[in-house]
């Protein structure tokens, strides 16, 4: 398992793994729009240990989240939006819907300044329920009633991403810090590798703690009844996006009007 | 020239231009008919209904009225203008390049029609083409900082790196304020500039620029990926290792990051105590990490990967991993290990059962870990390398007396039946997984896969529309196709051709070469939307994906599929239609009769299931589905053959085979099915063009002459 950085030749294995786990399915256009206006907020998980079958095969996503920030805000503030997350029912239980999560999370705030993020989960998902609540922090903000195509209701839920920006300024604080007493005596530089692991750049130390903070807030816990554990997937959700913008292709602010006019 | 109105017809024509952008056809319509009331030669108000309804459907009338219209008004660029709109929208893109290219001669002026053309350039490739019209366009507007950057991409794709990175450089000096540090397009193409330094092999200066220039870049993970990347480059290994730690406190499940550290850090690769020394430490500092556990697992032999496989197993097992196979079976390729890892699972099998390990796990639960690893041994035993499908059975039913409910045993059950070759026990094994959980679309997905595989079309579609929506017009299908569900299309196809339905096969692999068209063309609206969002890499990742579109093994198995289809009606011509000709692999006339029994059952079933849907659609709630409506208003969306019919009946199976051919070959050239092919194709062409027809169809045509 590998979790990285979307890309666009992953899409059509995502769109599969979409159309393979959620009812809620959008045109490959859609996911190309999330992956050309923000790339840098979705990320897949993918299977590395399948031997490759032809010379042409292409990384099989096993888990993917798709975000996005939120284009004009009804609220004016700057905040991202989770389209749709899921991971296969074979790959569960090894948090990678955390991890998949915490990545965006950290992108959100890192390029475009999100204050926060908001999704949408099915109110029987429990599963993903504990995931966004339990172990992400998000708090429900209100149930929409009807919100899904066949009928059920959504609660729409929220996560503050303030503690994760203020990691993110003391991290670059640090690491600007770091920079100037490097600039001081460069020439102690070359020992760095060894005595400097302990050190961390950049964001990473933000990521680092939140890591740290969650500990034992697995997505499946151990020792849980087995019976029950086999029912609750690791995490599952997505949010069924507006008609104009997913299902009917929509993007529509994206497609070029033919103009004619010439002035 | 364009013929010039009065003032009042003047203003209407801008009204039908406003009409047509809002969308508002017929009021559009009845504004141009106003002013042909006056003026019944205007080619301009004539192209622009013809414009309006080409975007109504009405192509063929459309194409009519223009080319009158042009007619009227040679050296008017509204109708050349509209004439190239045409053809775009009819995907004739070549003509469309000629008609705006007739159009600027007229108007050289026009940003509008510039960047039309500019734009179906890049769509269809045409480079230098691009280059020339974005070069023209930043001078019409060089204030603009996009003009720059899509010069700067144009030179970058055409292959001229430094011309590329000078048109950023250029734009970069001309800038007299300091962009803000949250100006995400000026931090974009910095990254971009960067790339394109890095591109050009010039690693050193990348760095530099990298460390200065892209500093406080927005893109935090790309600027530390690429320090990484380059610093390893450079051979600054301390500074590297330290670089790749950073990476991985960041994202510690991505591989690449462990292998960039241990190649910094200089360790030997046969020196696994050191290199797992790299792992442990953060295996024990991020207790839930994963890959730090498991990818010494590559590496390490002998005892050493016996005992990290053991506790590395147990952990998963513990956990009630059900992943743990999928993510260790690549270990298989080193017989070691392959016999290895079954040996470890045995023996915790055993030490649970002996409750060895009782004094530890007071509060554990004891059958989870049990159950887990049978789950494992039942998926060993079935898999190619290490494959025993008695134990397979033994394993999961074992395992399935602990947790009879579990829908991943079931699962693994109706796969072991697949491996037996028992079609039809699989798919009722794999419907019994379905419905231990009937809200999870995966396992859903899985019943119906298996029921195709076992040629049961009708019950799997049934079993998919439980969770496609339910108000789109055409039934499940119709929501599948809609969605470019390939998986499907494909399975369907094959099920199909398997029954001996030639027709709804090639239909099926036709949906899957129209959504490649189509996802080829998805790109269009991003040659201007992507310069507007200023995400400049991404756009020109995509734009070479898009240029590998067809290699995609989704393409390779339909079109492999296809071919073979065509070439089974070309060696066995089916009377004088050929209608639902049956794939023919068979040796004897009995077989044959045969096939072509089940093929004429098929056919009915398939028509039957096609009505009752249609009967279905019919009697939905026209309230609800707002889709139909549109479905409705569009003609296009109307099949006139959809059962394949007419495509099973083609004069012309090597021309057919041709089309889906072409791509295969030219995107799959390694792939050895279809080289094959190809061949198969070619040869026999070469046969068929050597004489003035088939046999077959030389009787026919000189029958028709007596």
């Amino acid at each position: 398992m590998d979790i990285r950085l979307l890309r666009s030749s992953d899409i059509p294995l995502i769109q599969h793994a979409n159309l393979e786990n959620l009812p809620e399915n959008y045109f490959l256009k859609y996911y190309l729009y999330h992956a050309l206006s923000w790339p840098q907020l979705s990320y897949v998980a993918v299977d590395v240990s399948r031997p490759p079958k032809t010379p042409y095969d292409y990384p099989k996503i096993v888990g993917y989240v798709l975000a996005k920030m939120e284009e004009e805000p009804t609220d004016g503030v700057q905040h991202g939006h989770i389209t749709s997350l899921s991971v296969m029912r074979t790959h569960r239980r090894l948090g990678i819907a955390e991890k998949l999560m915490r990545q965006a999370q950290l992108a959100m705030v890192e390029t475009f300044g999100a204050q926060y993020i908001s999704l949408h989960v099915r109110v029987s998902n429990q599963a993903a329920i504990h995931l966004y609540r339990t172990t992400l922090g998000f708090q429900t903000e209100k149930t929409e009633a009807k919100y899904y195509a066949d009928g059920e209701d959504a609660f729409c839920m929220k996560l503050d991403l303030g503690p994760i920006r203020e990691q993110v300024q003391e991290a670059r604080a640090a690491a600007e810090e770091e920079e100037k007493q490097l600039l001081g005596d460069g020439e102690k530089k070359e020992n760095g590798a060894g005595a400097d692991k302990e050190k961390t750049n950049g964001a990473g130390a933000a990521e680092g703690t939140a890591e740290e903070l969650d500990e034992g807030e697995a997505v499946g816990e151990v020792g849980r009844d087995p019976a029950k554990s086999a029912a609750a997937a690791a995490a599952q959700a997505d949010t069924k996006v507006k008609v104009k913008v997913g299902r009917g292709l929509g993007v529509g602010e994206l497609v070029e009007r033919v103009e004619v006019k010439h002035s | 020239m364009p013929q010039p109105l009065s003032t009042r017809e003047a203003n209407l024509f801008r009204t039908v231009i406003r009409n047509y952008e809002d969308k508002q056809y017929k009021r559009g319509l009845k504004a141009a008919e106003q002013i042909l009331k006056k003026n019944p030669k205007h080619g301009d108000t004539m192209s622009m209904k013809a414009l309006i309804m080409n975007a109504q459907g009405k192509t063929d009338e459309a194409f009519a009225l223009a080319k009158e219209a042009l007619k009227i008004d040679m050296k008017s660029h509204i109708c050349w203008h509209v004439y190239g709109i045409l053809y775009r929208t009819n995907k004739n893109f070549d003509e469309a390049i000629k008609a705006y290219r007739f159009a600027l001669k007229l108007e050289p002026e026009s940003h509008q029609i510039q960047r039309d053309l500019a734009i179906l350039q890049i769509q269809m490739r045409d480079y230098p083409g691009y280059v020339q019209s974005r070069f023209l366009m930043l001078k019409a507007r060089p204030q603009l900082r996009q003009n720059w950057t899509a010069l700067a991409i144009a030179y970058h794709l055409e292959g001229n790196l430094q011309q590329a990175e000078n048109i950023l450089t250029t734009y970069e000096k001309s800038i007299t304020t300091a962009p803000l540090k949250t100006d995400f397009e000026n931090s974009e193409a910095i990254l971009y500039k960067n790339s394109i330094i890095a591109e050009q092999g010039d690693i050193e200066r990348a760095l530099e620029h990298l460390n200065t220039d892209a500093k406080n870049s927005l893109d935090r993970l790309a600027v530390m990926d690429l320090r990484a990347q380059y610093l390893s480059q450079l051979g600054r290994k301390p500074e590297a290792a330290k670089a790749y730690r950073a990476l991985i406190e960041r994202n510690s499940e991505h591989p690449a990051y462990y292998k960039g550290l241990t190649a910094a850090l200089d360790i030997p690769n046969d020196d696994e105590a050191a290199l797992k020394a790299v792992y442990d430490e953060y295996a024990q500092k991020w207790p839930r990490c994963d890959a730090a556990k498991r990818l010494p697992l590559d590496f390490l032999t002998g005892d050493e990967f016996r005992s990290a496989a053991k506790s590395y197993l147990t952990l998963m097992f513990e956990k009630g991993v059900p992943s743990t196979f999928a993510n260790l079976k690549h270990l298989y390729a080193d017989s070691f290990k392959r016999d290895t890892v079954p040996a470890v699972v045995e023996e915790y099998v055993k030490e649970q059962e002996s409750g060895a390990d009782d004094k530890e796990k007071v509060n554990g639960d004891r059958s989870k870990g049990k159950g887990s690893a049978l789950y494992f041994l039942a998926q060993h035993y079935n898999y190619h390398l290490s494959r025993d499908l008695t134990k397979a059975l033994e394993y999961v039913e074992k395992a399935a007396e602990l947790d009879p409910k579990s829908v991943e045993l079931q699962m693994t059950k109706a796969r072991i039946f697949k491996h037996q070759g028992d079609t039809q026990k699989a798919s009722e094994a794999m419907d019994q997984a379905r419905l231990f959980d009937t809200r999870d679309r995966y396992i859903n997905s899985k019943a119906g896969k298996y029921q195709l595989r076992n040629n049961e079309n009708e019950k799997a579609l049934a079993t998919l529309g439980l969770f496609t929506r339910q108000e789109t017009v055409g039934g499940p299908l119709a929501d599948l196709t809609d969605m470019q569900c390939i998986w499907f299309l494909t399975e369907d196809g094959e099920a199909w051709q398997r029954r001996g339905n030639v027709g709804l096969a090639l239909k099926r692999f036709h949906t899957i070469y129209n959504i490649f068209d189509i996802w080829q063309e998805d790109q269009f609206d991003f040659h201007s939307f992507s310069l507007r969002k200023g995400q400049i890499r991404a756009y020109v990742d995509m734009v070479r994906w898009e240029d590998q579109l067809r290699e995609h093994p989704f393409y390779f198995r339909a079109a492999l599929d296809a071919v073979r289809i065509y070439l089974s009606i070309f060696d066995k011509p089916q009377g004088a239609n050929g209608v639902n000709g049956v794939n023919g692999d068979s040796a004897n006339g009995e077989d044959a009769a045969e096939k072509k029994k089940a093929a004429k059952k098929a056919k009915k079933e398939a028509q039957k299931a096609e009505r009752e849907a249609a009967e279905k659609a019919a009697k939905q709630d026209p309230n609800k589905a707002t889709a139909v409506k549109k479905d409705a208003e569009d003609p296009k969306k109307k099949d006139d053959d959809p059962n394949g019919l007419k495509l099973a009946a083609t004069s012309d199976p090597l021309g057919d085979a041709m089309r889906f051919l072409g791509p295969l070959l030219q995107f799959s050239p390694k792939n050895i099915d279809g080289q094959i092919a190809g061949f198969d194709v070619y040869i026999r062409r070469s046969k068929s063009s050597s004489l003035p027809c088939p046999p077959s169809h030389s009787v026919e045509s000189s029958l028709s002459f007596l």
